[in-house]
């Protein structure tokens, strides 16, 4: 017997074509079947873990999209751009810089390798740029690629993205030449990089091996060195790919906490099928949300534990979880619980402004406040002082836990699509959900990625 | 409940009429909690806080502590 839970649309991962899907529980475990006429039957497990997948809900009014950049056509997800029935602002707008890369990696969304491409004009970067701002506002933004940092007028970009008026701008990349040029660092630290979001699979050299084709753990300690020379907050994010790096979670985390200030938290992002991928994914090899929970309280022996974490109050909740710490002087850590109640119903415009304040203010470098007084002449001065330091901890030693799972051809869910504020940007200024942009079918076929 | 003296560092609490003191008080916010001076009666315990700090830097601490 199998209990449904509820019916969704999806595609068929051969043709791409819309059709309905089911979602339903067996034991502790979530799938997605659903049947194209044409290709067959496809059953794709979407959740497995402690807290049951229906549990994990965060209701949302949904938004309106005041500038739509496309008309409703053939409906989602076939008219992105971002289109009138999308139901959620930009949170992240992603650019993609280049499509170089110096590294060839075994699996890889954008498909990216080799420095053959030609890299985008920063005219045309100018221009999405001012896209995102007109569609989307001040909303954060993430420079990606390919390997954003083999542009040696990386620093520029970020200046242009500043002096449009975007106030967090983050560079996601695999920290070789954060590790092997430091002056690039500080280059980067004097045009306004306010956040690096680091690719970091684990702490051995076997890892990296496997998923990069190199032994880049040493590079990576470099590059930490000189974003923390530089203060710069970096965020660790960890592909997970079952059998390779599930059981280094824990470890990923403590290394993390060694690295504080200068590491700002881990996101984990289990591995999604679409663009490069060694092989088709396998239901017993899906790394789902749910279990990234438990492994990391079994990993970190309950220092994390799943109680902490949270659905996301910006995207969709079946997207991500997220848990929040601040490391005391005592070295402990105080868990910061969420402070709104679990039912009801909340508004996704305020959920996009709160992740966005919240990402801007936890994920940044933070210099040691200097103003903070050692004179304590008076009441004033002491009181004060007080709460100097105390916003000094919360500034500079936050720390975050969290996970983001993309949507591949199989698991694709159009409701979550629909939720999403991860938008990537292409040459024509339109913002492409990012598991859209990214998607591909069986073939390698892609949705939206080169249809630039 | 308070009468200002002179400055901020002169009030006395209605209650107990004794004069303010600064010290350690725990401040709790969700499920943050802190150790800072505050000024209070020694009697009877009551934390006073000013609107500026009430507004400004404890508003701050606030907002740091809240979730997204």
């Amino acid at each position: 017997m199998r209990h449904v839970i509820s019916k969704t649309q999806s595609l068929c991962p051969v043709c791409l074509k819309k059709i309905p899907a089911l979602k339903w529980n067996k034991n502790n475990e979530t799938y997605m079947e659903k049947s194209c006429p044409e290709h067959g039957r496809f059953k794709t497990l979407i959740w497995r873990g402690s807290i049951p997948m229906e549990n994990w809900v965060r209701n949302k009014k949904r938004t309106t999209i005041k500038n739509p950049n496309t008309t409703v056509d053939k409906g989602c997800p076939y008219d992105c751009g971002l289109c009138e029935d999308h139901r959620q602002h930009t949170c992240t707008a992603l650019i993609e810089v280049t499509q170089n890369c110096n590294l060839k990696c075994s699996f890889c969304f954008a498909n990216a390798e080799g420095n053959w491409q030609k890299d985008l004009s920063l005219e045309t970067i100018d221009s999405m740029y001012k896209s995102v701002m007109k569609t989307s506002g001040k909303c954060n933004i993430q420079l990606s690629g390919g390997e954003p940092t083999l542009r040696d007028d990386l620093p520029e970009i970020i200046k242009m993205g500043h002096e449009i008026g975007f106030p967090f701008i983050q560079v996601n990349t695999n920290g070789i030449r954060l590790g092997e040029d430091e002056n690039y660092v500080k280059l980067l630290k004097e045009a306004g990089m306010d956040s690096v979001f680091l690719q970091f699979d684990g702490t051995n050299n076997q890892i990296f091996e496997k998923l990069r084709g190199k032994p880049l753990f040493e590079i990576k300690i470099k590059a930490l060195e000189n974003c923390q020379k530089y203060g710069i907050g970096v965020v660790l994010v960890p592909t997970l790919v079952s059998g390779i790096n599930d059981q280094d979670i824990g470890n990923i985390i403590n290394f993390g906490l060694k690295w504080i200030p200068t590491v700002k938290g881990v996101h984990f992002q289990p591995v999604s099928y679409f663009g490069r991928i060694p092989d088709f994914p396998e239901n017993e090899k899906r790394i789902t949300l749910g279990e990234v929970m438990d492994r990391i309280e079994e990993q970190t022996d309950s220092k994390f534990k799943v109680q902490d974490f949270n659905p996301p109050g910006c995207e969709n909740a079946l997207c991500s979880f997220h848990g929040n710490y601040i490391y005391q002087k005592n070295n402990e850590l105080m868990t910061l619980k969420r402070n709104v109640s679990c039912c009801g119903t909340e508004k996704a415009e305020e959920g996009a402004r709160k992740t966005k304040a919240y990402v801007s203010r936890k994920w940044a470098g933070h210099q040691k406040a200097e103003e903070i007084k050692a004179e304590k002449s008076d009441v004033v001065d002491v009181i004060d002082h007080g709460f100097d330091e105390i916003l000094d901890r919360i500034n500079r030693y936050s720390f975050s836990i969290s996970a983001m799972v993309f949507q591949d051809a199989w698991n694709l869910d159009l409701e979550r699509v629909k939720d999403c504020c991860i938008h990537v940007v292409n040459t024509r200024g339109q913002l492409i959900p990012f598991c859209m942009y990214n998607l591909t079918n069986k073939e390698g076929k892609s949705l939206y990625r080169l249809d630039q | 409940m308070y009468q200002e003296k002179k400055d901020y560092q002169s009030w006395i609490c209605d209650k107990c009429q004794k004069e303010l003191e600064l010290t350690k008080v725990k401040v709790h916010y969700l499920e943050g909690e802190f150790e800072v001076e505050l000024l209070n009666c020694p009697t009877c315990h009551q934390v006073f806080i000013n609107e500026s700090l009430a507004l400004g830097k404890m508003a701050e601490v606030e907002q740091g502590l809240e979730d997204k």
